[in-house]
């Protein structure tokens, strides 16, 4: 299986739950199920502006994407929680959220291609 | 050790299937995945080993969840694995009893690994401590701490058992050798006090100006050489039992410092100004009689009815009668048993002589006597040859005996007379005393010729 390095890299992963294949296609499996959902409440609560609903699903979402090794949304994630718990509803939370949606986006496919 | 029980507390699925698969690596680990604080409550019947909490869950926060279980397992120890990196969120957390607080980084696989090992570490040497604490009740039951048939010693063990029953101060009298330590251990080891600690302090062994800070502790700087902070025996014996030995020797300033402490139930280390509470029973021992000491004024008789509580006065071993041989059997199977040596008997001309020895240094000496005998033999028998009884010359052991003035007196005076048939002129001018007082004393039958 290869990964597309510039997107994930499941390091981290590995560490956790060890070199077992049947492991880490759970982990991508519970990965995929649940990460949309908290991408979905963040881009629903940035339309509603629920401010506190962002910082929780971006905190919710700031260890598993460091698992995941999606090092492109480290910076990102956390800035997203940050303007949402100061509730700055600018045009840089938009830019950020943008971000999120896109590299996830790559990532869910990436994966579904080579772990499902 | 069985299995280590682990709950993981996380309404994050992904995170806390991770740790969950994680922490089955190890197959000694049963991991028990909760998505709630509820759920985890829940089944806090299963007793895990360790609790590891997610700080925010979606139906209370980790702080609530971990208050509720330190309030009915205390024991159990609880980790903070969150998200938030906020000192003053870990310092609270660690403040109300958090074993530890780690943040979601890539550390935490470590963190827990090392966790997980302190605390099965701590839970082995619980269970090691717990085990020599049972080892060392059953060394101390009484039948296996004092051992004799003698009517003497079974009203000993009827008061020992009574003493158990309930936290009485216990005063415990005899002449060296006697086993008054012994006696106290078993009172505390039979005691619901036994799990606690036994704290042992001989008063005439610490110098005067050591001993409040050696039974109260200090404080740091309180006086010169007090470079750190000490805990005094008495808070060490807290829950348990505190034997003072030789009681006797403490000087009367230290003895009000003890009343008070008695009196009052708590104490101040030196140099401190904080009252400490402590829950002790008190065990006192001495062989000097404490109630003379009070008509002297060398003890106060205030503390002197405080400690008396219930007393056990313990057998010189020359008026044990049979018990003396019982024990010798006992001593030289226990001797044989220790040094892996084939079983010794005692032969009757051996018996005998112990039976006319008086024994000054009582069950101590006897034991150094039968041991003695048990490497000098060369046979599977202690006969009369082995038993030597030179270790201690007659005057001593005379004054082992510690008599009133008047009785050594009379003793040395009836010695005298048998001595030189009963020549009260001879005797009254070798001990330099008028013959009067020889007449009064055989008038009075003091003395019976």
């Amino acid at each position: 299986m290869s990964e597309n390095l510039e997107l994930y890299h499941l390091d981290k992963l590995i560490g956790f739950v060890g070199d077992d294949p049947a492991a880490i296609a759970n982990m991508v499996g519970i990965f995929l199920q649940t990460t949309p959902e908290l991408l979905e409440t963040i881009n629903e609560s940035f339309n509603q502006k629920y401010s506190e609903k962002i910082a929780k699903a971006a905190h919710s979402l700031k260890p598993t994407l460091d698992v995941f090794g999606i090092d492109s949304l480290h910076a990102t994630i956390r800035r997203i929680e940050q303007k949402a718990r100061t509730e700055e509803f600018d045009n840089e939370l938009f830019e950020l959220i943008n971000k999120l949606n896109i590299v996830l986006e790559e990532v869910f496919n990436s994966l579904k291609i080579n772990y499902l | 050790m069985d299995a280590f029980r682990i709950f993981i507390v996380e309404d994050d699925l992904l995170y806390g299937e991770m740790l969950r698969r994680h922490l089955t690596l190890n197959p000694d680990n049963e991991v028990y995945l909760y998505r709630n604080g509820e759920e985890c409550l829940k089944n806090m019947y299963r007793e895990p080993n360790m609790v590891s909490l997610d700080y925010s869950l979606p139906d209370m926060s980790g702080l609530d969840i971990m208050r509720r279980i330190k309030k009915d397992f205390p024991e159990i120890p609880v980790i903070i694995v969150s998200g938030q990196e906020d000192i003053s969120t870990a310092v609270t957390l660690l403040r109300e009893g958090a074993y530890d607080y780690f943040v979601k980084d890539d550390d935490v696989k470590d963190r827990l690994w090392n966790v997980i090992k302190k605390i099965r570490e701590n839970l082995q040497l619980r269970s090691e401590i717990s085990y020599l604490k049972e080892e060392i009740g059953r060394k101390y039951e009484f039948r296996n701490v004092i051992k004799g048939n003698s009517p003497s010693i079974k009203q000993i063990f009827s008061l020992i058992e009574k003493s158990t029953k309930t936290n009485i101060s216990v005063s415990v009298t005899g002449e060296t050798g006697t086993g008054k330590e012994l006696v106290a251990k078993a009172i505390h080891y039979n005691s619901n006090r036994a799990k606690k600690p036994f704290v042992a302090i001989n008063v005439s062994a610490i110098p005067k100006e050591l001993i409040e800070s050696e039974m109260f502790g200090h404080e740091k700087g309180s006086f010169t050489g007090a470079v750190t902070r000490k805990i005094g025996k008495f808070e060490q014996a807290h829950g348990g039992t505190i034997f003072l030995d030789e009681v006797a020797e403490m000087d009367l300033s230290m003895q009000t410092k003890l009343l008070r402490v008695l009196q009052e139930r708590e104490l101040t280390r030196v140099g401190g100004n904080d009252l400490i509470k402590i829950d002790i029973r008190l065990i006192v021992a001495t062989n000097l009689n404490l109630a003379e000491e009070v008509k002297k004024g060398n003890f106060r008789e205030d503390l002197y009815y405080r400690l008396l509580g219930m007393p056990i006065e313990l057998p010189p071993l020359r008026y044990r009668g049979n018990d003396i041989i019982l024990l010798a059997k006992h001593f030289v199977d226990e001797f044989c048993q220790e040094n892996k040596m084939k079983k010794l008997s005692i032969t009757e001309s051996a018996q005998q002589k112990m039976m006319q020895y008086p024994f000054p240094g009582n069950v101590r000496e006897l034991r150094a006597i039968i041991e003695l005998a048990a490497v000098l033999t060369d046979t599977d028998k202690i006969d009369e040859s082995h038993i030597s009884f030179n270790a201690v010359d007659a005057a001593e052991n005379l004054l082992m005996e510690e008599n009133t003035l008047a009785e050594y007196n009379r003793k040395i005076i009836s010695h005298y007379l048998q001595k030189h048939n009963n020549n009260v002129l001879l005797v009254a001018k070798k001990l330099d005393i008028g013959k009067s007082t020889i007449y009064r004393m055989i008038k009075e039958k003091q003395i019976v010729l």
